[in-house]
């Protein structure tokens, strides 16, 4: 689903953020992106969600080399990638329901469809009952679900989360991951950045670290957690195959 | 249309988004985009009036100036259609050889339209009765006015330069002790005219500028303000056509609005001037109503300031939308 082959990515200025980095996530699989801060998972998701493009390598999602994606071509990419913010991103002076169904008008979907596809976006994050609320009457936790909302509602085969749970309590989180998990159920891939580290010990996914720009370990390899520390990522990947996409 | 996924595009033929929908749906959201538009303009009155108010008197100015001069043009089509060739007959001319000039001068049908003689009693009579000096004139012993031939050339001739040729012809003959044809304050007049025909298109050349350097800058005060608004969308997969066209609604409709205003106030200058008019009218005892505020002018004058505030929404749109990309 995502591959990283040999990706460089200096920025001007000359601040290496990445450096040859090797990985390749599966179809329906759910993997979690981990480092310190500024070790460079905001710019592998960056890359993948085309707001960076590699100075070196290639990065492809579906066997499709990104580098060969013209800039008019990028919002039809951007399509497809479920993105999920730390910050939300959610236009304050819209509704709930106007803010989940943004990525539907932009496709040019009938009010009707955006009806159905918007209110089962929100049953799903439970949040049916506030979709005439503004965001900021919500609470940080559901906020963040509807940028989940928004990011689930035209479907995509693949979801990015770049520190999702990053200004939620530990109960929140866990409410958020279990989303995330429902969603890899129903066939998604799913890309998680976080320095969340209890919390990715207690979902036991594939976990790739980051340091420095230089992916340490990918995941995959056994006994080389030396980031981590933890016995839990000792097992197998978990690597679902997708079974019938239906929301 | 997923790029990356083709089992996706399938399926989307089938249960998405048909041509014929996405067609329908782009109809419906560029009115829907152009209504929210004019929301926009709405929510922030204040800023939106000024805005209007500039451009109205910036397209205001050149528009009154336009139609003062096409009025000017017609009353001075009127004179000259009324031009005539006074020919002065030498004082010992007598009655036979007035009159042989008159035919002689009747026979040159091609450029002439009508010629009449004008007895030296009839010229006297009517010097009295209009100048009020009849008791004056009186004293004199004899009539020292010439007979007069006025002659009515054809429309070719009525141009100052044809006129003036055809003024030369006439004082050949012998008869003739000369001939006036005052066109000199005309020729002055159309200069003017002129003068005043390029100045109005130099203040319109202007003002039409600074309307779409304004337009322009409010437009890219409005992006600016909406950065994060496009950020967002420029992140769930919205084009730049889709981000600029609210843009676009907006420069059209200052430009509507704007032009709307503008013939609002040229009615009222036009009728504010029309009293004067009338009064300059009164003492040539004519009668003059300013023309061409009609609904072709409106139409004009909308097509232009539209023109002009998509113009500068579009200038504005390409260079700033491009600009702002979600980091």
């Amino acid at each position: 689903m995502i591959k990283f082959d040999h990706v460089s990515k200096t920025y001007p200025g000359g601040q290496q953020a990445l450096q040859k980095v090797d990985f390749h996530i599966e179809p329906g699989e759910m993997a979690f992106l981990t480092g310190h801060s500024g070790a460079g998972k905001s710019t592998i998701l960056k890359l993948i969600s085309l707001m960076e493009r590699p100075s070196v390598g290639n990065v492809l999602i579906n066997g499709h080399n990104l580098n060969q994606i013209k800039p008019s071509q990028v919002p039809y990419i951007r399509r497809d990638i479920g993105m999920i913010f730390q910050s939300h991103q959610l236009l304050m002076d819209k509704t709930v329901f106007d803010n989940v169904a943004l990525p539907l008008i932009i496709e040019g979907y009938s009010r009707k469809q955006i009806q159905k596809r918007v209110s089962s976006a929100l049953e799903m994050v439970g949040l049916l009952h506030k979709t005439q609320q503004h965001p900021q009457t919500l609470s940080g936790g559901e906020q963040q679900r509807v940028g989940i909302a928004r990011a689930v509602v035209n479907r995509p085969p693949l979801l990015l989360a770049d520190e999702p749970t990053g200004n939620l309590d530990p109960k929140l989180s866990m409410e958020i991951m279990q989303l995330f998990e429902d969603f890899n159920q129903a066939g998604v891939s799913v890309f998680i950045a976080t320095h969340d580290l209890g919390l990715i010990a207690r979902m036991k996914y594939r976990t790739l670290t980051i340091k420095e720009g230089r992916m340490i370990d990918d995941g995959l390899a056994e006994g080389q957690d030396a980031f981590l520390g933890a016995d839990d990522l000792n097992q197998p990947p978990i690597t679902k195959l997708p079974p019938k996409y239906t929301l | 249309m997923s790029l990356l996924f083709t089992e996706r595009s399938g399926a989307s033929k089938v249960r998405k988004v048909g041509l014929f929908q996405r067609i329908f749906m782009g109809g419906i959201n560029h009115f829907r985009q152009a209504l929210a538009s004019l929301g926009d303009l709405w929510r922030s009155p204040l800023a939106t009036m000024m805005t209007i108010g500039v451009l109205g008197l910036s397209i205001t100015l050149p528009s009154t100036l336009y139609i003062m001069v096409k009025n000017t043009e017609k009353v001075t089509a009127g004179w000259e259609d009324a031009g005539e060739i006074s020919l002065y007959l030498k004082a010992d001319t007598t009655a036979t050889q007035a009159k042989q000039l008159l035919v002689a001068v009747s026979l040159m049908t091609t450029k002439i339209d009508d010629a009449r003689l004008i007895e030296p009693e009839d010229a006297l009579a009517e010097f009295e009765s209009l100048s009020g000096l009849g008791d004056s004139l009186a004293y004199l012993d004899k009539n020292p006015l010439p007979y007069v031939l006025l002659v009515t050339p054809k429309i070719d001739y009525l141009q100052p330069d044809a006129a003036k040729i055809l003024l030369q012809d006439l004082e050949q003959q012998s008869v003739v002790d000369f001939g006036k044809l005052d066109i000199e304050w005309l020729e002055k007049l159309y200069s003017i005219v002129s003068i005043a025909k390029d100045i109005v298109w130099i203040v319109a050349i202007l003002l039409c500028v600074s309307v779409v350097l304004i337009i322009g800058n409010t437009i890219r005060l409005n992006i600016l303000s909406q950065r994060d608004e496009i950020v967002v969308m420029k992140l769930v997969g919205a084009t730049d056509n889709f981000i600029r066209f609210p843009f676009l609604y907006t420069g059209f409709w200052y430009g509507f609005l704007g032009g709307m205003l503008a013939w609002m106030l040229v009615a009222f200058l036009l009728w504010w001037i029309q009293t004067g008019v009338e009064n300059l009218a009164g003492l040539y005892q004519t009668e003059f109503t300013i023309t061409g505020l009609d609904m072709v002018a409106l139409g004009i004058i909308l097509a232009i300031s539209i023109s002009l505030g998509l113009i500068g929404s579009i200038i504005s749109v390409q260079k700033h939308i491009k600009e702002i990309e979600p980091k």
